[in-house]
Formats: C-alpha cells, structure tokens, sequence
C-alpha cells in the first residue's frame, strides 16, 4: 500500500542549528504513529516540514505518493496534510466558525463568498467525530480543551490523508487524554495516517501503532509499539551513557511517584494568603485562594494549564494586587516566570544584563549615581559557574543560548532575590532531560540547603514533576486552591481533583 | 530597536548606507538631468570648502539636528516612537521667545538660562499629551505626535500673526530678543554659537545615563521588552515611558530655544525646515547611540549647509536634500536587513 | 433652493474636503486590516497629485486621474517592498517614504516648472450631477453633483465591506492582520496579502491626491498634501477600520475644514491658523474618546519575517 506520507532525507536547518539531519519517514495509510524524541529533537520541525509549513533544505516530501515539492502549505492541504499546532493557530478574534472556513477551501465559491449550507457541514462532520466545538464564540474566549476541539475540526473538515498532531496532551487533563484518543482511533479507522508528536512515553505506547524516536535531528528508531518498551524508548531518545533517573516523561512510565525528601524541617512561615480573590480583569480570576508558605518546604501547585496559576504566580510576586483578602509576602520575592523568552529574560541583553534585573537597584552594585557594571558582571560569571551555564563569558547574548541554558540564567537570577520565597511557574517546561534534571536539582537543593532556606512555591502543569519535588500538594481548578491530602499523592488522586471542579462548575 | 543595530559594527554599517545612499542619489541625479559629480563636488565645498564654511554653516546647522536627533534617539531606545520633535521643537521656540522678551532688562546669566529651561518646559509639556494618551488610554504616539505637530505649527503661525507679531507690524515675526539673551559665540569671529556645545554635553549625559546608570539600564530595558521588564525587572514600564516622553521632548524643545537664542534672535513661521523629521534619520544613522548622534547630526548639518551651494553652483533645487535624508534612512534599514539575512535565516519555525 | 443656500454650499465644501481623507482612509483601512500601518500614506497622496498634474497636462483630466493613482501605488511601492519584503520597522520606513515623497516631489516639480514656478492651472475633471438624486434640496447637490473621484469614494464603501466581511480572501486578509502565524499555517501567502493590501492603499491615496490637483484646486503645489495622508490614518482609526464608519469619520473631518472656511467667509478677522489646527485637535480629541472601545487589528504594525 502506498504511504500517506514519506520523508526521504529530510534535512532543515535554522542559522547554524541543524534541526532536521536527512531523515527518513513513512506513515502508513489508518495507522497512529508515535513520534517522540526530547525537546529539540526535531519532532516539530518534522511534522512542519510535512505540513508545507517549512521548505526542507534537502530532501523529499511525498504525500500519497505526490511529491509536496516547495508548493508549502496550500500544495500540502491539497494533497490532504492537516496539522493541529501545540501553541494553536487559530486567530484569536476570529469566531470557531470563522477559523473553520478559513482553512477550508471547499468552504468558499468560485466567487470566493461562502457557500450555503457550509455552516450545516460544519455542525455534521463535528456531529460525526463526536466533538462538542463552539463555533460562535471568539476563540480568544476560549479555554484550551474548546481550542484544541475547534483545531481539530478545522484539520479534519476536508479529505484529510494525513494528521499531524503537535503534543496534543500537554494542555490536557489525564482524562481528557482518553477522549482525544477515540477521536483519534476513530480518524484513522477511516484510512487517515495519524502522527502523534509527543513526549509522554506512556501516552505514546497507550495510542500509537508504531514508534519513531528522533534525537538532536536524527532518526534513532522505529519499533511496533506492542514490541518496544519504555525503557527502550528512553534510552534511545537520550542515547546512551545518559543516566535517566528522573524528568518529564521518562519518570512517568518508570515509576511515576517518588516519595518527597524532607530537607531542613519546616521552618517559619514566609508567605502567606488569607482568603485572596482577584477578579477577571484581563487574567484568569483567584477566588478565595488561602495558603501558607515555610521556610525549607515545596509546595507543589498542579493543575491545568489556565486555572489561574499565572494569576497567583503574579500575587505571590509581588506584582498584582488582591481585590480583597489579605497578602504576606516578604520584601524580595524569586520568580521564575512562566514564558522564559518572553518575560525571563531580554533577548538581546548578555547574561550580565539579564542578572542586572535581580540587583541594579541594590545598594551594594551602586557607586554614588552609577551602577556597578563590573560588580554585576562578577555576580553573572559567579551564576554562569554555580549554574553550569555552557557560555564562555557572562557577556554572552542571551539569544545564542540555548533553552536549558537560558532558563539555568533566569533560575539563578531568580534565586539572587529568594532569601525568603521562590515561585518557580512551569519551570522546566520545554527544555531537555539534562536541562530539566538540572533546573529540578536546583530547585530543590536551594529549598533542603542549610541556615535559613527559602520556601519554594512550584506551579507547574507537569503532575510528575510535581510529585517528585513538593513536600505538600494542592490542586488550582478554576481560580481555587484545593489542598491535596498525603495519602493521594498519586497522578490518578491528583488528575481526578483537577477535573472535578471543572464538571462541577461546567453548565 | 536599538539591539537590533548590534549585529554589524554601528561604523560599518551607517558607512554602508551612506555610500549606497551615494549611488542611489547619484543615479537619481543622473536621471534628473544633473551631473552628479557636479553637485556633490558643490555640496561638499558648500559644506567643508573653507573652516568659515564648515563652523559657521555645517556645524551651525548641525545643531537644531544634533538636539532633535538626540531626543529622537533617547525616545527610540525606550521604543517611544516619538515623531513629534517638529512640534515640541516649535513649542521651545515659543516660549522661548516669550520668556525672552518679558525679561528685557536682565543679566544674560539670568536671561540665558531662563529662556532655554522656558525652551525644555514647553517641549516636554508639548510632549506630555501624547504620553498622556499612550500611558493612559492606550492611544499609538505614532498618530498623537505627528498631528500635535501641526497643532504646533498652525500654533506658532497664530502667535506670530497675532498675539506675539512684533511692534513694527511690518512682517509675521515676533519681536527680537534683547541682546542679553543671545547665545555666547563658542569660536570668536564665526557664527557658531554655545548651543553646540549644549548638545555635545547633553549627548555625553545621555550616553552616560544610559550605560552607566540603573535608570538607564531600566530604559533599555522597556525598550527591547516591556515585558520582560516588568516581570524580570519588577518594575513598571509607565514611568520609564514616561521619562523618555518628557525628556526627549525637553530636549527637542531646548533645540528650538537654541535657535532662537543662538541664530534667529526671534520666531517666525517656518523657523524649521522640518529638523524634527530629519533627526529621525540622523538618530537612525547613529544607531540610536547619543555619541554618534553627534556625528550623524554633523553629516546631515552638511548636507543642509551644501544645499544652498549645490542649487547655486550646480542648479540642483535644495529640496533635493529632503529626499537624500530620506535615502539614508531607507539605507540604514536595507543594509540592517540584508545583513542580518546573510547571517541567519531567521529562527521562525 | 435659495433657503438651502448657505447650508448646501457648506455641506458642498464638506464633501468635497471629505473625499480625499475618504479615498485614503479607506485604502488605509484595508491596509491596517492586513497589519501594516503606512505613514507614507502621506508620500502616496503627493505623488498622487503630482502624477495628477502631469497627467492632465499630457493626457487631459482623466487621464491625469490614472498616472494620479498610479503615481500613489508606485511611492506604496517602495514603502512596501521595505517595510513589508525586507521587514523593516514599518514607522520608520513610513516616515522616510513621507520625508522622500516631499523631497522628491518638490524637485520633479521644480524641474519641471522652475523653482518659483508660476501659479500652475490645469484643466480640472468637472463635476457629473446625477439625475434625480442631485435635485433633493440641500443634499442633493453636495453628494451627487461631484466629481468622479467622491462616486469612486462611495463605491468603494460597499465593495470593501462586502470584500472584507463576506469573501475569502477578505478573511484572509484580515487573519493576515490579526495573527499572521495562523494565516500562514492556513496557507496565507501572508507577505503577499499585505504587499497588495500596502499597493491598494497607495493606489487609493493616489486618487486622493490627484484629487487635489485635479478637482480640489486646478494646480500643484509643493506639499500640497498638507497632511492629508496623516488625517486619513487617524480617520481610520475613528472609523473603527470598518469602510462605513470610516467614510463617516472622513465626512466629519471634511465638515470641521469646510466649517473654518464659513466661518472665515463670516468673520475675515478671525485667526485663520487657530481654525486650520481645528481638525488635526479634533482628531486628538476623538482619538482619546473613542480608542478605548475600537480594536486595532492585533498584528498591526508587527513584522513578518519570512
């Protein structure tokens, strides 16, 4: 039978960082195929590549046989290629519907206005994949789970030959996961070839029919899911010598909960929060968030992404105000932010500068009205050491480092100002094995070090990651903080409070 | 913005685009019917043929430019895209003449200091209702700045007209300011006045602050991501917007007070030639850094001065210089750009 | 009519000043959709109305009307093959389009006509009075016995509504403005979209300016524009970037100019500087009241890179 899609030598470059290093692939008509691989991979770049999203620098793509050629994303929609992106591009203004039609060319006359009854097809084919989309409604009102429904139907309005998933899973729910996969199953029983980019193991061996592991741009294997195991799978994307005893995906299967060490016993309370409530004003809402915070703890803050965590996250830095409520905090607060690109750091600014946010007001890097450039550069090159940051000089620009470089910057950046409390948001997402074991190690060697440790607050989306390092749990569902009591810390306990409160609050 | 220019040598680069704004503007000549060579040869002995020329015309040109262009700098790196510097620059000249005039007894130590904070004051004053609308109610400056800048000018056209016309009621002038208002000279027995000077200190103030102080760490900072400023900086990006308002506006103001102190001793309409919009150009050339502000403004103070020489000697109308300006800017950015394609390919993706 | 008198004249002036802002705006309006602000727009109404005067010396006033508004397209042009091909920041590679156009403009014109060049006169493109329609009392003349330029103007109002509300290329474009990332994955030629939404604009502000020379005034000018291009982008924004609101905006700023000149024709004493800075104050002041309720596209003035 003839693929669905092939890659045949596939390599793609960006600047000096060879994404892609002339990989081959083939994706069976009906079949799921996994393709995993940590952060860097290539796995996005692949699947962009098939999507016409990306030219290959060299190579082939052949979607049923057709060459894809350089005709890009127009070419690949005809040939049957849809993708649903990890961040979705939807337009955020745009209505369900809209965003739906946009895609579709089959949606518009030759004169280019709407067709009629293109709206009823709409509601049909949702209708027959079982997806529950608002089409109405903009999608910058939006949570994640409807976004992802409307993406996924914008995909498969058409003949789709060929889907290609971007970490699906990550802005769901466990048991939402299950759900998504039936819509997959039941895509490919209708002789779509599927490829599921993911990097859960689990989640990859529980739905795919064959595997593909990729590492730094290069195709490592591809197994029959039924004939490899985790562990295989493991090695093979961090190729070996590595010791994987921990981190993101690789813990889950091995394991999933560690028992939390105790470090220093719980000392004093540094922070805490009486009842807060934030109203929605541009950000998700807290209501009536209370929490207490001591010296030498973790409290681990899980949940799904956009329950209000960036929203806590701002008020226990210090940053936003409560409506009502009462806020202890103390004078200087570490915050490792959620968008490292974005908000951690400044691109353009050399990891001196970057380090300056944390003391250019201090008085100690002061001389009378002048900052002391070279007293932040000693401090920079005394993090760039402790942190292992691969840089040659602090006066490196951030831009050239790499994701986990980046984000060891911001965390001991962050750590300069955590004498009493560090909120760390979401702070290994999208860095590697190596990177991710780093920055938890950090995290919690500064919470168990000896004197008087801070009290480390971790918001983080990443159930596993919140089991292996918090001593207590709560869960954030819908602006609200829900203790989780020892006994069920386990990821099925935790994923179950995350969805409880969102039936319960759902019309 | 200003991050962008660090990926060539800031020389390299302004050097690049300025020779290609030589050959574009050479065949543009070409093609108007004008011996290229001709005009620059007469541009260039307008601008540098004798040391009279070169300090009395180029550099005293230059300074309304080295001012403007300073305070189109500073606003930049806050990315304060303050196009306003016309206006406030009217403003300055505004009061400053006021200010002069009411004072006509007073000591030049007294009166001198006075017209030029009077000058500052309205400039940054001017500039405060753009800030106003982009801090509080969100409005682009991009807009609010270029139609102040005709608020300014129909302004100062008023006042000249009416309210501030001189005595004599012959032209549409203000009276001249008392002699003890007057900028000293800086260069016995040529026209350039102090307020070179002022610029040239102002322009190593500003590169100080910004390199050297948490204020200006805090500026740049807003300016390559306010974002990121706010939650890696811990403080908030509205007063830095703020500063760069006020301050670019005071100085832009201080220009006009400059002129009217230094040169035209008196404010009539169409005192500028449109120096507000040139210093985007003379900004952009010196990558937005203060220092090389100083050389920029020299260059297009130059190109001014040659003008006049190049439409006597060589019959080319001055306004050819406008579009030259314009040149230059389209150069720094082509050449910005094409640099930057040779050496990535972008990292979307 | 006679007691229409005074009210229709005025209403006359009003429309006539209106169309250029309209002609421009709502080529902006497109061109904003698509996320590229053009302060050139300015250089494209100059260019307009020197093509204009060139063309009517050569070919006669329609023909003038043509090289007009393919003067405005090409000075578009070169805004956006910069600000949208090579990506560069769209404010400055605005200004500089302005600055040049003004620069450039002026020396075409003086070397053609000589620097202090005579008062030019050009033959004009007459007024077409539309039959019934320009007999309603007071209105009828003021919207309805005008040139081909403000019937240009109201077509356009329906034909981009209904391109960018109802086609899909009109969605296309607009997505291209909003999040040019999500065009670009939907199979938006996105840097396509905005070159010709860039190129529409200047071609309307082109007519704009020829609309000047050729009906507003019989001659040329250097800077005639007079900042016309820069009213029109504040006129888009109080249109909300919607083409019905937009030719409204356009109406009312023609009201506060034609206004000043009543008011002059009463009063010659009056300051006359005090009534030009008029409009370009109420465009401040209607900017502060009304951008808190409008929505900017949310990619305007963002750059793409390819």
């Amino acid at each position: 039978m003839r693929d669905a899609l092939r890659l045949r030598g596939v390599t793609r470059r960006f600047g000096p960082v060879i994404a892609l290093d002339e990989v081959d692939f083939a994706l069976a008509p009906g079949e799921i195929h996994g393709l995993l691989g940590e952060n860097g991979a290539g796995k996005t770049t692949l699947a962009r590549v098939a999507a016409g999203i990306l030219q290959p620098d060299a190579g082939r793509v052949e979607i049923g046989g057709q060459p894809l050629g350089n005709g890009g994303v127009g070419v690949a929609r005809a040939l049957g290629v849809a993708m649903v992106h990890q961040h979705f591009s939807l337009v955020p203004r745009f209505t369900g519907f809209e965003n739906v039609a946009l895609f579709d060319v089959a949606a518009w006359t030759r004169r280019g206005t709407l067709r009629s009854g293109y709206r009823d097809r709409v509601e049909a084919r949702a209708g027959e994949l079982r997806l529950a989309v608002e089409l109405d409604a903009p999608i910058r009102g939006l949570g994640v789970v409807a976004r992802q429904r409307v993406e996924i139907l914008k995909a498969l309005m058409g003949d789709t030959r060929v889907l290609l998933l971007d970490e699906p899973t990550a802005v769901l729910a466990p048991q939402e996961v299950e759900g998504l996969f039936a819509v997959l199953r039941q895509v490919a029983r209708a002789g779509a070839g599927i490829v599921l980019v993911a990097h859960k193991l689990d989640e990859v061996l529980a739905a795919a029919d064959r595997v593909t592991v990729l590492r730094r741009g290069q195709w490592v294997m591809t197994r029959a899911a039924a004939e490899v195991s985790a562990r295989e799978l493991a090695e093979a994307m961090v190729g070996a010598g590595v010791g994987v005893r921990g981190g993101g995906g690789v813990e889950a299967t091995a394991g999933g909960a560690r028992a939390p060490e105790f470090g220093a016993a719980a000392g004093d309370v540094v922070a805490e929060l009486r009842d807060v409530t934030v109203a929605a004003g541009g950000s998700l809402p807290l209501r009536g968030v209370s929490m207490q915070v001591r010296r030498g703890e973790i409290l681990g803050i899980a949940g799904v992404g956009g329950n209000g965590q960036r929203t806590l996250a701002a008020v226990l830095a210090g940053m936003r105000l409560p409506d009502s409520g009462e806020v202890q905090l103390p004078e200087e607060v570490g915050w490792i932010p959620q968008d490292r690109t974005n908000e951690g750091l400044v691109n353009e600014f050399t990891i001196s500068e970057n380090v300056a946010f944390a003391v250019h007001d201090r008085s100690e890097y002061r001389k009378g009205p002048w900052l002391d450039w070279a007293g932040v550069e000693e401090t920079a090159s005394a993090l760039v050491r402790d942190m292992d940051v691969r840089a040659d000089s602090p006066a490196v620009t951030a831009s050239v480092l790499s994701g986990g470089n980046q984000q060891k910057v911001v965390t001991g950046r962050e750590f300069l100002r955590s004498g009493n409390l560090l909120v760390a948001e979401s702070p290994t997402r999208g860095l590697d094995v190596k990177a991710t074991l780093a920055v938890r190690a950090r995290i919690g060697e500064i919470a168990r070090s000896g004197g008087r440790p801070p009290g480390v607050v971790l918001i983080s989306a990443d159930l596993d990651e919140v089991l292996e390092l918090s001593d207590r749990i709560a869960v954030m569902v819908r602006g609200r903080l829900i203790p989780v009591p020892r006994e069920d810390h386990n990821p099925a306990a935790i994923g179950e409070l995350m969805l409880s409160a969102r039936r319960e609050g759902a019309p | 913005m200003s991050t962008r220019f660090r990926t060539l040598t800031p020389a390299l680069t302004a050097a690049t685009a300025l020779l290609a704004t030589l050959v574009v503007a050479a065949a543009l000549l070409a093609l108007g019917g004008y011996p290229p060579g001709d005009a620059f040869a007469a541009l260039f002995r307008g601008a540098f043929g004798t040391w009279d020329r070169f300090v009395s015309f180029t550099l005293v040109r230059a300074t309304p430019l080295l001012l403007t262009g300073l305070a189109i700098a500073f606003a930049f790196r806050a990315r304060v895209w303050n196009i306003g510097a016309e206006g406030q620059l009217h403003a300055g000249a505004l009061a400053a003449v006021a200010v002069a005039v009411a004072l006509p007894g007073a000591h030049g130590l007294v009166v001198i200091p006075a017209t030029l904070l009077a000058a500052a004051a309205a400039g940054a004053l001017w500039a405060s209702a753009p800030a106003a609308m982009k801090t509080g109610m969100g409005v682009g400056e991009v807009i609010t700045t270029l139609l102040m800048n005709f608020v300014a000018l129909f302004m100062a056209q008023f006042l000249v007209q009416g309210p501030l016309r001189e005595d004599r009621g012959v032209f549409n002038q203000t009276n001249e300011i008392p002699p003890a208002a007057h900028l000293p000279d800086l260069i016995p027995g040529t026209r350039l006045h102090l307020g070179f000077l002022i610029g040239i200190l102002i322009a190593i103030a500003l590169w100080l602050y910004l390199t050297r102080t948490p204020g200006g760490f805090r500026l740049r900072a807003v300016g390559a991501s306010p974002r990121a400023a706010e939650v890696s900086g811990r403080f908030r990006a509205q007063p830095v917007v703020w500063l760069a308002f006020l301050a670019s506006g005071a100085i832009a103001g201080l220009a006009g007070g400059v002129q009217v102190a230094g040169v035209t001793h008196r404010m009539y309409e169409g005192l500028s030639p449109g120096w507000g919009y040139t210093a985007i150009a003379v900004a952009l050339l010196a990558r937005l850094n203060p220092l090389a502000v100083v050389v920029t403004a020299i260059v297009f103070g130059a190109l001014s001065a040659g003008g006049g020489a190049m439409q006597r000697d060589a019959g080319v109308p001055e306004v050819w210089v406008r579009g030259i300006e314009a040149l230059v800017i389209l150069a720094v950015l082509a050449v910005d750009r094409s640099w930057q394609a040779l050496t990535s390919r972008g990292s979307r993706g | 009519m006679a007691e229409f008198g005074a009210l229709s004249s005025f209403l006359v002036a009003a429309v006539g000043l209106a169309v250029p802002l309209a002609l421009a705006a709502l080529g902006e309006t497109v061109s904003e959709r698509a996320g590229v602000i053009n302060i050139g727009l300015e250089g494209s109404v100059i260019w307009g109305a020197l093509g204009g005067a060139l063309g009517a010396l050569a070919l006669g006033p329609y023909g003038g009307l043509a090289v007009g508004v393919l003067a405005g397209g090409m000075a578009a042009l070169v805004f956006a093959a910069f600000a949208v091909w090579l990506n560069t920041d769209q404010i400055i590679t605005g200004t500089a389009v302005t600055i040049g156009s003004l620069g450039f403009t002026g020396a075409v014109f003086q070397s053609r006509f000589g620097a202090t060049g005579l008062a030019l006169e050009l033959p004009t493109v007459p007024a077409w009075e539309v039959p019934l329609l320009a007999r309603i009392p007071a209105v009828g003349p003021a919207f309805f016995d005008q040139a081909v330029t403000a019937y240009l103007a109201y077509l356009l109002v329906p034909v981009l509504g209904w391109f960018l509300f109802r086609t899909r290329r009109g969605l296309a474009l607009r997505a291209v403005g909003e999040s040019p990332e999500a065009a670009h994955a939907a199979g938006v030629p996105v840097v396509w979209t905005r070159m010709l939404a860039v190129v529409f604009a200047g071609l309307a502000a082109g007519l704009a300016g020829a609309h000047l020379s050729l009906v507003h005034t019989g001659t040329f000018a250097e800077n005639m524009s007079a900042g016309k291009g820069f009213i029109a982008i504040a006129v888009v924004v109080l249109g909300r970037w919607n083409p019905k609101w937009v030719i409204a905006a356009a109406l009312f700023f023609g009201g506060a100019e034609a206004l000043q000149f009543a008011l002059q024709a009463v009063d010659a004493d009056l300051p006359y500087p005090l009534f030009l800075a008029l409009p370009y104050v109420l465009s401040l002041a209607a900017l502060a009241g009304w951008f808190g309720r409008s929505q900017a596209p949310r990619g305007l003035a963002l750059p793409w890179p390819r």
